[in-house]
């Protein structure tokens, strides 16, 4: 019991629970710009998977990990844009839709690291490195356990920031909203409704697609078929559990990266609990934690629905 | 049908088939393949001779029983995303009946076998189903995180306590006595591709010859309107999750008594994403799920068999089936349906509407 004790007072544990909610955060932030503008994204996964993929590529190819970030960057953006064409310009339908492009990134990407790398295998590429912020590195607890990170944990959070600013403060965002509401009231004001969902869809991608770019390039240094193991879902789930709000995504998404530190500690650790249930631990959160929150929830009113003028 | 609804249905049709074919050409070329080769040993794979034809069978089963229930479930207004999770719980079902009663006749042990794994991918798609039902859960993000626990689960079972102490070291359960294993006709037809035309069969009654199919198919295209007929949307959700996941578990049985005989953990190669493509492009009926699942499973087993003589990925099947549903769904929308008429119009010299 003491060793549990152990894991859950360690500053390594909320370092490690900062990590791993990175990529879930930047999926969920993007898909609340999409499902905010009324568009379902479902292929968040496979925009993740892509941006992964690309950023593992980029990297290897150039031996730069910001070579990394644009192709990752890229890809999801390029999966984001062919969501965008069928939901937004044709109509079609979008949970569909993203399921086909989340089979499509999973085909795609496992054939590609097989075109490409020898024996089939992603190689280890140059990442993003850690490092000690200025002045509170050292701090007792805290220092370890939010201030010796990777560049990206300060990234998200302005990105988070921004977006909060954005979507809530600006004209910009009351209208982007709007777009979620009731776009054929958006229209009948001049409010051009395909063009900002248009923008949405592709925040949403970059979006994931950094949350994949960082899985790849800030944890695990590869790229392996599925890696992005659900996170694009779990990210579908923190959207719902923060309310749509970019700020709530922040507390929601750090829960499963606790939840999910604390399983690799324990997984890692004397205790005597079979590793493969701990791995099973995020999942079974999620559902608990959804199935609390849910009740409460509100969501945009016209969200998922297809909406092409007449 | 009049002209004007049959040609831009055969337009359809025609054009999701040539652009996917057209996505296949571009994987082949980009793979380094030469595309009349490929094509020529994957057919040969897939129905050049009787044990190539029954390989296809066997392959299509699993992801033809998943699709069928992955169909129900999508007339009612359901996206079923777990049959992976519910092939895992079928199988470990049928396993654990076959392992623990292996003095059993065939007749008896098989049959047993079957319905207990049916029994547990029942449960599994039920837990979605309730918790949409009484929870309004997303059954997208249930069904995905379901995956992952069955997944998990049976990863911990296979590597510890069912895991077979005289394996050399694999994490895999014993092999299930002679007596679960299901029989093949004429060394030719496995008996899982006669279940496989059986709940086919069964699907289409239900769906097109029932009043319970009817109230399906109202709660899909209109839920308002269902309501107000009185139907009762939960009991709906959970039925229709039900028998998704009683066919996906019936499809983890069926291959683990007709093809595989060990529960390990890569037993499905992702038969339950492969479902959905299927149960898409046969547009959620039972015959449509049917063939295309058969020529999924034909597609499969054919690239399975061209990896030894043309190194074909066997990616490029999920690359095409996606392919295949974009291509299904732009048919389908409002947006391109609209240009299709234009156009149509325009051709025979309309003004546009």
């Amino acid at each position: 019991m003491s060793d549990l004790f152990d894991i859950v007072t360690s500053a390594t544990l909320y370092a490690a629970a900062i990590r791993l909610a990175l990529p879930i955060f930047l999926a969920a932030l993007g898909e609340t710009f999409a499902e905010r503008a009324g568009l379902v994204n479902v292929g968040l996964e496979g925009m993740m998977l892509m941006g992964a993929f690309g950023a593992v590529l980029g990297s290897d190819v150039t031996g730069s990990a910001l070579a990394g970030v644009a192709i990752g960057l890229l890809l999801a953006v390029l999966v984001a844009a062919v969501q965008g064409f069928v939901s937004i310009n044709l109509g079609g339908d979008q949970i569909v839709c993203g399921i086909a492009l989340n089979i499509g990134a999973l085909g795609i990407t496992a054939f590609l690291v097989r075109a490409i790398w020898e024996g089939g295998n992603a190689p280890q590429v140059a990442g993003f490195s850690a490092f000690d912020f200025p002045l509170v590195a050292n701090a007792p607890f805290v220092g370890v356990a939010v201030f010796q990170q990777g560049i990206f944990v300060y990234v998200a959070l302005v990105l988070a920031l921004i977006s909060w600013w954005a979507l809530m403060k600006t004209g910009w965002g009351l209208r982007m909203r709007g777009c979620g509401e009731d776009p054929l009231a958006c229209e009948s004001l001049g409010i051009p409704v395909k063009r900002l969902r248009w923008q949405a869809m592709l925040i949403c991608g970059a979006c994931a697609g950094l949350g994949g770019v960082f899985l790849a390039l800030g944890q695990l240094l590869t790229f392996s078929d599925g890696m992005s193991g659900g996170r694009g879902f779990i990210a579908l789930a923190v959207v719902i559990i923060a309310r749509w709000s970019p700020m709530l995504a922040i507390p929601s998404a750090l829960l499963f990266g606790a939840v999910e530190a604390f399983a690799l500690r324990v997984q890692s650790s004397d205790l005597d609990v079979p590793p493969e249930l701990m791995l099973a631990l995020p999942y079974v959160a999620t559902i608990i934690v959804y199935a609390i929150v849910v009740g409460r929830s509100n969501p945009p009113a016209a969200l998922g629905r297809s909406y092409v003028r007449q | 049908m009049t002209v004007e609804r049959f040609i831009p249905a055969l337009t359809r049709g025609a054009v999701a088939l040539i652009g996917t074919l057209a996505v296949g050409l571009v994987a082949v070329l980009a793979a380094g393949l030469d595309p009349v080769t490929t094509l020529q040993a994957i057919i040969d794979g897939a129905l050049g001779s009787p044990y190539a034809i029954r390989q296809s069978l066997t392959e299509a089963v699993p992801v033809t029983l998943t699709a069928l229930g992955v169909a129900v479930a999508f007339r009612a207004g359901l996206f079923n995303l777990g049959g992976d999770g519910q092939i895992y719980i079928g199988a470990l079902g049928a396993v654990g009946v076959s392992l623990l009663f292996p003095e059993l006749a065939p007749i008896l042990l098989i049959p047993f076998a079957l319905v207990v794994g049916m029994f547990g991918g029942l449960v599994w798609g039920c837990l979605a189903g309730v918790l949409r039902a009484k929870l309004r859960l997303s059954e997208i993000i249930t069904t995905i995180m379901l995956n992952f626990i069955a997944f998990w689960i049976i990863s911990y079972l296979v590597h510890g306590p069912l895991k077979d102490p005289g394996g050399s070291g694999y994490p895999l359960t014993r092999e299930i006595p002679e007596a679960a294993q299901l029989p093949v006709f004429g060394d030719l037809i496995p008996s899982g591709a006669v279940l496989m035309l059986v709940a086919a069969f069964c699907v289409w009654l239900l769906l097109e010859r029932t009043p319970t199919g009817i109230k399906i198919k109202g709660t899909g295209s209109s839920a308002s309107a269902s309501r107000f007929a009185g139907v009762s949307m939960s009991r709906v959700t959970i039925l229709v999750m039900a028998i998704a996941g009683a066919l996906a578990g019936l499809g983890g049985a069926v291959s683990l008594q007709g093809d595989q005989y060990k529960l390990g953990d890569f037993f499905s190669p992702g038969w339950g994403f492969d479902a959905v493509a299927v149960a898409l492009i046969g547009r959620g009926t039972a015959t449509g799920t049917l063939i295309t699942g058969i020529a999924v499973g034909a597609l499969r087993s054919g690239i399975q068999s061209a990896q030894g003589t043309a190194e074909v990925p066997s990616s490029i099947a999920q690359i095409l089936l996606a392919a295949a549903v974009l291509f299904v769904i732009v048919g389908n929308a409002e947006g391109a349906g609209q240009l299709v008429r234009r156009s149509w119009a325009r051709t025979r010299g309309l003004a546009s509407e």
